[in-house]
């Protein structure tokens, strides 16, 4: 009898062992998470009445991967409210998955040939999964998207995005006039700073480097380093906002293609000596904390009045909102001063793109959910977690302190957009991160001299104009 | 003859479900390895280009990926050498010794196993913290002056990487060792005793030699457990570029869309734990003894 039971019980195992890796569903990959899903969107269950996915409607349905950032988080649901609307606008059923590290979560079974239909990710993320689809030329043109009319109202896209955000290196990686990615939540990155150490001491806002520089002595009579950052990767906005306010877009746009001699040049000099000397000037304890574990502690610096600005991104009120801080601690954001007096700054607009991989299974219906962000609803719902859109109308409807960020570019700064131009990946050589970057923490703990720096990121760069792509 | 004949059939049933699975989920996979490393391919594009042995010849002078393999020799060198030294010491005292609380002691050094990378990574970060951190706290207590050391920055973060990794992992081999040595009978340490042995040389002539085969077998795990745990606790708790081993340059090869380069770098990794596996298990071979 017991004999008989055991064995029942192994062939039980055995069976549904072999049946959990042998049947690769048919269902939407989204089936795999749902409990995320269940959680974000307590109050929606009865409006999603056709989620039942065995069963596809005549209509279709499509998986949507959103990255759950920042934006999410102060208004859980976003996604899902987004993806109801369409549901209800169009018919077609969205399958929503929604995770802070979408990449482990869709990465797998993208290996395995199963793609999202529309996936919301930037570049510039640690894992790079939207550069490698770049490389691999794996992401569908969207150019007809922007002659769509949005579901549901009579404008075009191309009319509805405000000019000029589709046409960068962002969002058309391979310099042909093709729009393959599409401009999604945007913010204008620059310094973070107390707004009220500077009101209590008396001190103004620097406006060129050599005023930064004054204001570091000043500082340091106080005991108070003149700058922190929480990463290297937060180096990425910097740097492209330096390049720009001291070469300006010529020089700006040949360096983000490697041109041949543009290291050489003395705009270029002048970007690496600015980052050195700052790095003279960081508080020294930063490195040690650059990482992604201790970052928080780096901004926390600033909050404590124990390093005066940091390069950052508008989510850092959100992301340091629980954290405590000096008295008085008011949030201000400058663009990065001029490289000569009377110049202009500028400020990095840091971008988020949505796409669609080469590989959707529903490519019209994807396409259409694209055309359906830039509709007023998506707009209002995103808005309503902080999120901007580059759509006509929507900065107006600010308030707080995201007012006070998005005006940066009202106040005179320059504004910088595009990213390095994609290349073929070859073994050896590093990423853009890797090669600019990273070495700043070097730079600040001794590890490097400029001048290796320097020399490496030419190195790299020659390999990199080789394999330039488009 | 039907009667052996029916029983290889029986066994060859028995076996086949745990091989087959093993065949399709261990040995396909590590063969594929071998053969992806012989392409260049992005982990999610369909088309891939043969490139022979190229991989591996520019792997070879690829300066990131020597640092990253010296870092993973330096931590499996010393990690195993004070990870052992102290699981052996702390097993025999609390195997040996009369100590109140042994149990106690026994659990507070098994709980950091059970921990998550992630948990420890936090622990840890409070501990390095420069500023009013566990560590430098403590050490500005003792010598009455600020210390202010950046644990996790250039020159110490190996340093901190191995402390971690090594509080981490000697409780489970702690309790290893306690089990086999309480195995060993206790006349023969009587014995030992009425011939004048004292503790030392009693530790050095019977506990160890007693315990040499577990030992073996430990440290062989030890090493290729401790080539993923470096990856893991360098990859929760510093920053990328400062102490990269060779799992970590693996990973970030694949995130830069070469996926041929990352398996060929797999490859490499791969090919050497099983040598070090081997060379450590010759060189450790004695004789075994019987209790």
């Amino acid at each position: 009898m017991k004999k008989i039971l055991s064995m029942i019980l192994a062939s039980v195992m055995v069976l549904s062992l072999l049946a959990a890796c042998g049947s690769k569903p048919q269902d939407p990959p989204a089936q795999d998470n749902p409990p995320k899903q269940e959680d974000n969107t307590p109050a929606n269950d009865d409006k999603t009445p056709d989620a039942e996915p065995s069963e596809p409607e005549a209509t279709g349905s499509i998986t949507v991967a959103a990255l759950a950032s920042g934006y999410e988080e102060a208004y859980p649901g976003m996604w899902q409210e987004v993806c109801d609307a369409f549901t209800a606008q169009t018919g077609i059923a969205v399958n929503l998955i929604c995770d802070k590290s979408l990449e482990d979560v869709i990465g797998p079974s993208m290996q395995g040939g199963e793609f999202p239909d529309v996936i919301h990710l930037a570049t510039g993320r640690e894992k790079g999964l939207t550069e490698q689809f770049i490389k691999d030329r794996n992401i569908a043109d969207l150019n007809d998207v922007l002659s769509m009319t949005v579901p549901g109202e009579s404008a075009k896209v191309s009319d509805k995005i405000v000019g000029g955000f589709t046409d960068t290196s962002v969002t058309n990686p391979y310099d042909d006039g093709h729009t393959y990615l599409a401009p999604m939540f945007y913010s204008p990155c620059g310094l973070f700073y107390n707004a009220g150490i500077f009101e209590e001491k008396g001190w103004s806002v620097p406006a060129t480097w050599d005023e930064m520089w004054e204001l570091a002595d000043k500082a340091a009579a106080e005991d108070i380093a003149l700058f922190t950052y929480p990463t290297t990767g937060y180096f990425d906005a910097f740097l492209y906002a330096l390049m720009y306010s001291v070469g300006g877009p010529d020089f700006y746009n040949k360096a983000l293609r490697y041109e041949e001699g543009i290291w050489d040049t003395p705009e270029a000099k002048q970007c690496f000596d600015i980052i050195a000397k700052l790095a003279s000037y960081t508080n020294p304890v930063t490195p040690a904390q650059a990482n992604d574990q201790d970052f928080t502690q780096n901004q926390q610096l600033v909050l404590d009045n124990k390093a005066l600005f940091m390069p950052n991104g508008t989510w850092i009120v959100g992301e340091m909102a629980e954290a405590p801080r000096a008295d008085g601690f008011k949030w201000g954001m400058t663009a990065l001063p001029a490289a000569k007096a009377g110049g202009n700054g500028a400020s990095y607009c840091w971008m988020e793109q949505a796409w669609i991989p080469a590989g959707a299974p529903n490519m019209d219906a994807a396409k259409q959910f694209v055309a359906f962000l830039y509709s007023d609803a998506a707009c209002a719902i995103f808005a309503k977690g902080g999120a901007i859109q580059p759509v006509i109308g929507v900065a107006e409807g600010m308030e707080g302190d995201n007012k006070m960020f998005y005006s940066i570019y009202d106040n005179g700064a320059d504004a910088a957009m595009g990213s390095f131009a994609a290349y073929n990946a070859v073994a050896g050589l590093g990423t853009v991160r890797e090669v600019f970057l990273d070495p700043v923490n070097g730079l600040v703990n001794g590890s490097i001299t400029e001048e290796q720096w320097i020399a490496d990121v030419k190195a790299a760069s020659d390999q990199m104009r080789a394999n330039i792509m488009g | 003859m039907r009667r052996s004949k029916d029983r290889s059939i029986f066994i060859a049933l028995c076996v086949a479900p745990a091989a087959i699975l093993f065949f399709i989920f261990m040995v396909l996979p590590t063969l594929n390895v071998f053969r992806m490393s012989l392409f260049e391919r992005g982990a999610y594009s369909p088309t891939e280009t043969f490139v022979g042995l190229n991989n591996f010849k520019v792997l070879f002078q690829d300066a990131k990926f020597i640092a990253s393999m010296q870092n993973t020799i330096l931590l499996i060198v010393t990690v195993t050498l004070i990870t052992f030294f102290f699981a052996i010491l702390f097993a025999a005292i609390l195997t040996r010794e009369k100590i109140k609380g042994q149990n106690f002691f026994r659990v507070i050094f098994y709980i950091p196993n059970i921990l998550s990378v992630v948990v420890i990574a936090g622990i840890f970060s409070a501990i390095y913290k420069p500023e009013n951190g566990m560590l430098n706290s403590i050490l500005s207590f003792i010598s009455g002056r600020d210390v202010m050391i950046l644990w996790k920055d250039q020159q110490m973060v190996i340093i901190s990487i191995i402390i971690a990794m090594v509080w981490q992992a000697i409780g489970y081999y702690m309790v290893m060792y306690m089990a086999s040595m309480s195995a060993v009978p206790a006349d023969l340490y009587e014995s030992a005793s009425l011939d004048g042995a004292g503790r030392i040389a009693q530790f050095f002539q019977i506990t160890l030699p007693l315990i040499w085969t577990n030992i073996r077998t430990t440290l062989t795990f030890f090493i290729i457990s401790t080539i993923n745990m470096a990856f893991l606790f360098v990859k929760a708790m510093v920053a990328k570029g400062m102490a990269d081993v060779g799992l970590s340059f693996m990973y970030a090869q694949k995130d830069a869309g070469l996926y041929g380069y990352s398996m060929a770098a797999g490859v490499v990794i791969f090919l050497f734990s099983f040598l070090l596996s081997a060379m450590v298990n010759k060189v450790t071979k004695r004789d075994v003894l019987e209790m």
